[in-house]
């Protein structure tokens, strides 16, 4: 028994390490992004700011003007959640609740399913090309629509395992007495489907929020550009100016990580489809 | 129900169907060559330095991960008891995977550049020469690509492992601790085969995503130094939209489809019995 406790002391103290070391990373950035400059380049440099400074902020949402961009990324996500929303509904109602054959249902789930599969540089080399001869580069109307897209298997599935979940009889009770298929749906179903609908809506945001390469691709200025895009051009320009750099960073990673502690106990089932069933 | 359908159908068949008529067509004058642009690839040293570097990148990752994340949830699991414990270490470890790509090359840029970086800092103070050129050097820049892509997903394999293990039924667990098992074996005869099929789950995911990295690599060595870190997205983008050779990227890029879709007929075999409820 003596020598358990000791594993298990042993075993806490590899785990608070490696939650140090797993945590460490975040607060350098959120450190270095609230430290003046000439602290950041001393030898050796402070490791909590001696003055502390939101100069760095304000510097690039206001004088880089990436509140622009942080506009374009919400309304984008925004968008584009909606869409996905009301699509993936309209793909997992049928799917849970009408009389569609399992081969046809099992094709169409997989099917969507193979978008979480497809790598990003496939599609976007062709939308790249069709987008520029409709007129569509550089509008934030491209990246909705594709956002929408691929948060559709996310979205999809999700909504299909929480329908599974909500019982028939009420809605079958709704129709036997007189109510459509539609009254039966917004009356009885959507009301306990809206915690639902809410935790994917948020995972969705998150997962669109975070998406880099189509941005990258085919937005140019600042008319459709979203937030990682500003983060990378502060990366990869000549001269870095750290605590800047580390400030985007901070406000790029601030959204979904928030928004995903919300979400928490949806995040593990949403990125498995469901083969993961959370408890936490 | 069919409309939705067919409108996506459209939205994926269409630009993959347009991607196919690129690959045999001369992007510029739109003249059909043939299969030149696929010849072309088998005569290309760097798309075969890009596929190496990709299942450099790949392997390692895949191995750490799992490797770290299977250890982990074995060890939360069978040491930490406590429910609020428990729920402490998902969040702490749920936060590096939501984290953006080009967040988390931003991170690693504050540690892994050479001067002021943190990382040289920590191992001067250790008492080393704390030199390295992190980013400048091949073996070190593979390095610290993949040293992000673990940091974000060592806890997806974790969580995943570690759901699976409180799935297992505990009146298994203790018939073999009554028969005298020991921890080793605990795992091998009784959670492994449990486990085995959510690993397979997970190595697809993870094959599927390390193969086609971008973000954090573009934003923390560009591929370089050379074309160390340069893997397939990476180059597919460099001949797409640097050297604007729409064609040649759209024949490469079907290759990259055909290895994705396989990946994920074999998910597909796997999750269709999940599916046919």
């Amino acid at each position: 028994m003596r020598s358990r406790g000791i594993w298990r002391l042993l075993a806490v103290a590899a785990l608070l390490a490696l939650a140090a070391l797993y945590l460490f990373p975040y607060f350098w950035m959120v450190l270095t992004a609230i430290k003046p400059l000439p602290e950041f380049y001393r030898f050796p440099a402070t490791i909590f700011p001696e003055h502390v400074t939101f100069q760095p902020f304000v510097s690039v949402m206001v004088a880089r003007g990436y509140l622009t961009l942080l506009r374009n990324s919400l309304v984008i996500c925004l968008a584009a959640v909606a869409v996905g929303l009301v699509v993936s509904l309209l793909i997992a109602y049928p799917v849970t609740r009408l009389p569609v054959s399992p081969r046809f249902r099992r094709a169409l789930l997989n099917w969507i399913l193979s978008l979480r599969f497809l790598p990003p540089i496939v599609v976007v080399i062709p939308f790249f090309d069709i987008v520029r001869h409709a007129g569509l580069y550089d509008n934030p109307l491209s990246l909705m629509l594709l956002y929408a897209v691929f948060s559709l298997p996310f979205a999809t599935w999700m909504l299909r395992g929480f329908l599974l979940e909500v019982p028939l009889e009420l809605e079958e009770a709704a129709l036997v007495d007189g109510a459509t298929r539609l009254r039966a749906f917004f009356t009885i179903l959507l009301p306990q489907l809206a915690p639902a609908l809410l935790a994917t809506a948020v995972i969705t945001f998150a997962l669109s929020w975070s998406e880099f390469m189509f941005a990258f691709i085919l937005s140019a200025t600042p008319r459709s550009q979203t937030f990682p895009i500003g983060v990378a051009s502060l990366v990869t320009q000549f001269e870095i100016i750290w605590n800047e750099m580390a400030a985007v960073g901070t406000v790029a990673s601030a959204v979904p990580v928030l928004l995903l502690l919300l979400a928490r106990r949806y995040v593990l089932t949403a990125l498995t489809f469901g083969a993961i069933r959370e408890k936490a | 129900m069919t409309p939705p359908v067919l409108l996506l159908g459209a939205l994926v068949a269409y630009p993959l169907l347009y991607n196919v008529s690129l690959a045999f067509r001369n992007y510029r004058t739109g003249e059909f060559v043939g299969v030149h642009n696929f010849a072309r690839a088998f005569a290309d040293p760097a798309f075969f330095a890009s596929l190496r570097a990709t299942a450099i990148y790949v392997t390692a990752a895949l191995a750490v991960e799992i490797g770290l994340g299977l250890a982990l949830a074995l060890l939360v699991h069978r040491t930490i008891r406590s429910g609020w414990a428990r729920t402490l270490i998902y969040l702490l470890f749920i936060v590096p995977m939501v984290t953006p790509p080009v967040a988390a090359g931003v991170i690693a840029r504050l540690i892994y550049t050479p001067t002021y970086g943190v990382l040289n800092a920590v191992l001067r103070a250790l008492g080393g020469a704390g030199d390295t050129l992190w980013l400048s050097r091949g073996d070190t820049a593979m390095f610290a690509v993949v040293s992000v892509d673990v940091w974000q997903w060592m806890p997806f394999v974790f969580l995943v492992c570690f759901a699976g293990l409180q799935s297992v039924p505990q009146d298994a667990v203790e018939a073999a601790l009554v028969d005298g098992a020991g921890g080793w074996q605990l795992f091998r005869l009784i959670e492994f085969p449990y486990l085995s099929s959510l690993l397979l789950l997970v190595l697809i995911f993870r094959f599927t995503d390390t193969f086609r990295v971008f973000d954090h690599v573009l934003v923390l060595t560009g591929g370089g130094p050379g074309a160390t870190t340069e893997f397939l997205s990476v180059y597919l983008y460099r001949i797409a939209f640097k050297f604007f050779n729409l064609s040649y990227a759209a024949a490469l890029s079907l290759f990259v489809l055909i290895v994705a879709s396989a990946a994920f007929a074999v998910l597909g075999r796997f999750l269709g019995r999940e599916v046919a409820q």
